[in-house]
């Protein structure tokens, strides 16, 4: 009897395992169109989202948005899963740095047709839509601009009153700001990230505007950039905390909340937290100061957006929702609740924008026709990987002093420079 | 007179050799989750060394705001779930293995200690396509069953170990006493496998609630992610909401805890007689 029990119980346990899902579905029965949204930054902004999926669904009683928030850490594996997997969803959150990957698999419908149509066409930043276009081998829009991002020197105003206004006044700010015991001028971002930062910051210093010369070769090892590179890895210990060898963003944040580190280099992303820790009014943002050569250079951030995936039932609707997103109001409110760039150009022009000094310091420098910038090479399938696992171990290595800036940049040259010829045969460039 | 003398140096040889080695051992460990209570319990941009003020916004962040209300129900239903599945198939499988001798037993040992090197990742894919075809995506079923498999070849391993330590003689002498070999291993057996159920039992559970991988690539569903996805909201891709961090780890570390708090006596015990016994 007992045995029976059991196997029953077991049955019952197993039918309820494959049977205690929520499901999916595309029609919820009620007539309605249901699509599927993928946030690829889910948590902070997750109820941004919901705000404006609430005023989609006002706008569209016929369109129901479902909204899954996915972890940045996770995205690309999560996207990746789904390609194999054929159960993408039907609008996500991509960025350029692996915009080139989806578009790779065949994952990604372009947009051009429903942009040419739409009342969004030509009210999108054209340096957005520019890089979007230059990441992908075929020229063509997989992804709408939402926003995009600049890299800045975050400072404390109560104890830099006057930020500097060229790499020298800086180096020479952070070593006057550095205090023993445990005040500093500056942190270093050493662990995860470090290598795109190092990047703005060199060629902000060097004036080289392009990432490859006319041979392909890269630029990254310009005795220019070697230059600067000594100059800022001799900060490391002497004006910057020793733990800074393995500072990832949030480390580097977090430090920079404690009000003992003078400068920081980060984006514009973070400024929310930053109010959090000190109060807006004793936060300050600079851009990248210019090197010896007076020229402004800055090494373009990528671009985030929304494409529609080529596996959806309901592009239309799919469409409709990501046009929604990046229309005046929406973009507007997006970018004003996370602190970034709009890419709709009337967006750009609202009084939140003025009212926010760093995101004027950004849009001003970004509008300066004095400005250069450059673009880095996300359209190189391998461009993660060379500046992430294969050269953040390095750049420790020169900060702890156990490799030459010069040998460090002449192995990032080289993989640059290799993964560049590879990306020419195969693109018949 | 002399006891006292030699008592004194034997506690202080004692408090040395013993006390202050684990205390500082202890201080080591206990640190960092000290700090979790500190950033979880102060406020946003404070430093100070101890939770003071006292502030439970950042609970109520993660408990409203990221949804942790839902995780943690949906982790509690996967990690039950898992637990009882595992539990039973090891038990059956642990028993074939300890008391059967079949052609190719030692290669299924084997096989077993093997999968245990084939890391999660790798499976994603092959997994995700079979979850699909059986409409198991989006559904805490694939998690279920993910995890158990992933939880079965240990769990087998050690559960085999625990029943090979109970004699035989005592299954047969119930035999004899007119039991069914079924009924002889739940009155006689099955009694004496509680720490090795336990064992099993927890080393499921807290595996299954720590799953973030299958958690995430299985489910796109908002309202059926798992406490480990929760967590990975709180950093962002330009920002990080440490105290936030903080409350969701003390709520995601909170029934691991307690279920370590309860089991741990059986949990060393059914290792240890899983671990030597084959």
């Amino acid at each position: 009897m007992k045995i029976r029990t059991a196997w029953a119980a077991f049955a019952v346990l197993a039918l309820a395992a494959g049977g205690c899902g929520s499901g999916s579905g595309s029609d919820d029965g009620s007539g309605k169109t249901t699509i599927t949204f993928w946030d690829n930054n889910g948590g902070a902004r997750t109820p941004v989202y919901q705000e404006l999926i609430k005023r989609f669904e006002q706008a569209n009683p016929t369109i129901h948005v479902e909204y899954v928030g996915v972890p940045i850490a996770s995205v690309q594996q999560k996207y990746d899963t789904a390609v194999a997997g054929g159960d993408t969803p039907d609008v996500g959150g991509v960025t350029t740095s692996y915009l080139a990957n989806l578009v790779g698999q065949q994952a990604l419908e372009p947009a051009d047709d429903w942009l040419a149509k739409s009342p969004v066409n030509g009210k999108l930043a054209k340096p957005m839509l520019d890089s979007v276009r230059a990441t992908v081998p075929d020229g063509k829009l997989y992804l709408v601009p939402n926003t995009s991002n600049m890299d800045v020197v975050w400072y404390l105003k109560d104890l830099l009153p006057t930020p500097p206004g060229t790499w020298d006044e800086f180096f020479t700010d952070a070593d006057t700001l550095t205090k023993a015991p445990d005040q500093y001028g500056y942190t270093i971002r050493g662990g995860a990230g470090s290598i795109f930062q190092v990047l703005a910051e060199m060629y902000s210093y060097s004036g080289i505007s392009e990432f490859f010369d006319a041979t392909g070769k890269s630029t990254v090892n310009d005795p220019k950039n070697v230059e600067f590179l000594t100059k800022m890895a001799s900060l490391y210990k002497k004006d910057t905390p020793e733990a800074d060898v393995t500072n990832d963003f949030p480390k580097m944040v977090a430090q920079f909340g404690t009000g003992k580190i003078a400068m920081m280099h980060h984006n514009l992303g973070s400024y929310n937290d930053h109010v959090k820790a000190h109060g807006a009014d004793k936060i300050g943002a600079f851009a990248l100061p210019a090197g010896p050569s007076g020229k402004r250079t800055i090494v373009a951030n990528p671009v985030d957006g929304f494409a529609v995936f080529k596996n959806s039932a309901h592009k239309d609707a799919a469409w409709k929702f990501v046009e929604f997103l990046v229309s005046k109001e929406s973009n507007s409110y997006w970018n004003s609740k996370t602190g970034q760039i709009p890419a709709n150009t009337e967006a750009q022009t609202d009084s939140w924008v003025a009212a926010l000094p760093h995101l004027k310091t950004a849009v001003d420098t970004l509008a300066d026709p004095g400005t250069t910038v450059v673009s880095p090479p996300y359209y190189l399938p391998q461009f993660s990987s060379i500046t992430k696992a294969d050269t953040e171990p390095l750049f420790q290595k020169v900060l702890l002093g156990q490799m030459k800036p010069q040998a460090f940049l002449d192995t990032l040259a080289q993989k640059l420079t290799d993964a560049q010829a590879e990306w020419k045969k195969a693109h018949g460039g | 007179m002399s006891a006292p003398r030699s008592a004194a140096p034997g506690r202080r040889g004692r408090v040395l050799r013993l006390y202050a080695p684990l205390g500082l051992y202890l201080l080591f460990t206990i640190v960092p989750f000290y700090w979790m209570l500190v950033f979880a319990l102060t406020p946003a941009g404070s430093t100070a060394p101890v939770p003071w003020p006292v502030t439970f916004d950042h609970f109520a962040t993660v408990w409203n705001g990221l949804g942790y209300a839902v995780f943690f129900r949906n982790s509690v239903i996967v990690g039950v779930w898992s637990l009882a599945v595992t539990t039973v198939l090891a038990v059956m499988g642990g028993y074939a293995l300890a008391r059967y001798r079949f052609r190719g037993r030692t290669l299924f040992m084997v096989v077993l200690l093997c999968t245990q090197f084939i890391p999660g990742a790798m499976m994603l894919i092959p997994l995700f396509t079979i979850f699909k075809s059986l409409h198991l995506i989006n559904s805490l079923g694939s998690l279920i069953v993910a995890d158990t498999v992933f939880n079965l070849p240990l769990s087998i391993i050690l559960m085999s170990g625990f029943v090979s330590a109970v004699p035989f003689s005592v299954e047969e002498a119930a035999m004899v006493d007119g039991c069914t070999r079924p009924r002889a291993f739940l009155a006689v057996v099955l009694p004496q496998l509680r720490p090795g159920l336990i064992a099993v039992g927890s080393f499921a559970f807290i595996h299954t609630w720590n799953n973030f991988l299958f958690a995430l690539m299985f489910v796109s569903r908002q309202d059926s992610f798992t406490i480990p996805v929760g967590l990975s909201y709180t950093i962002g891709e330009y920002s990080a909401d440490f105290g936030a961090l903080a409350a969701g780890g003390v709520v995601a570390a909170l029934p691991v805890v307690c279920v370590f708090a309860v089991v741990q006596r059986y949990l060393v015990r059914g290792i240890s007689a899983g671990a030597v016994k084959g």
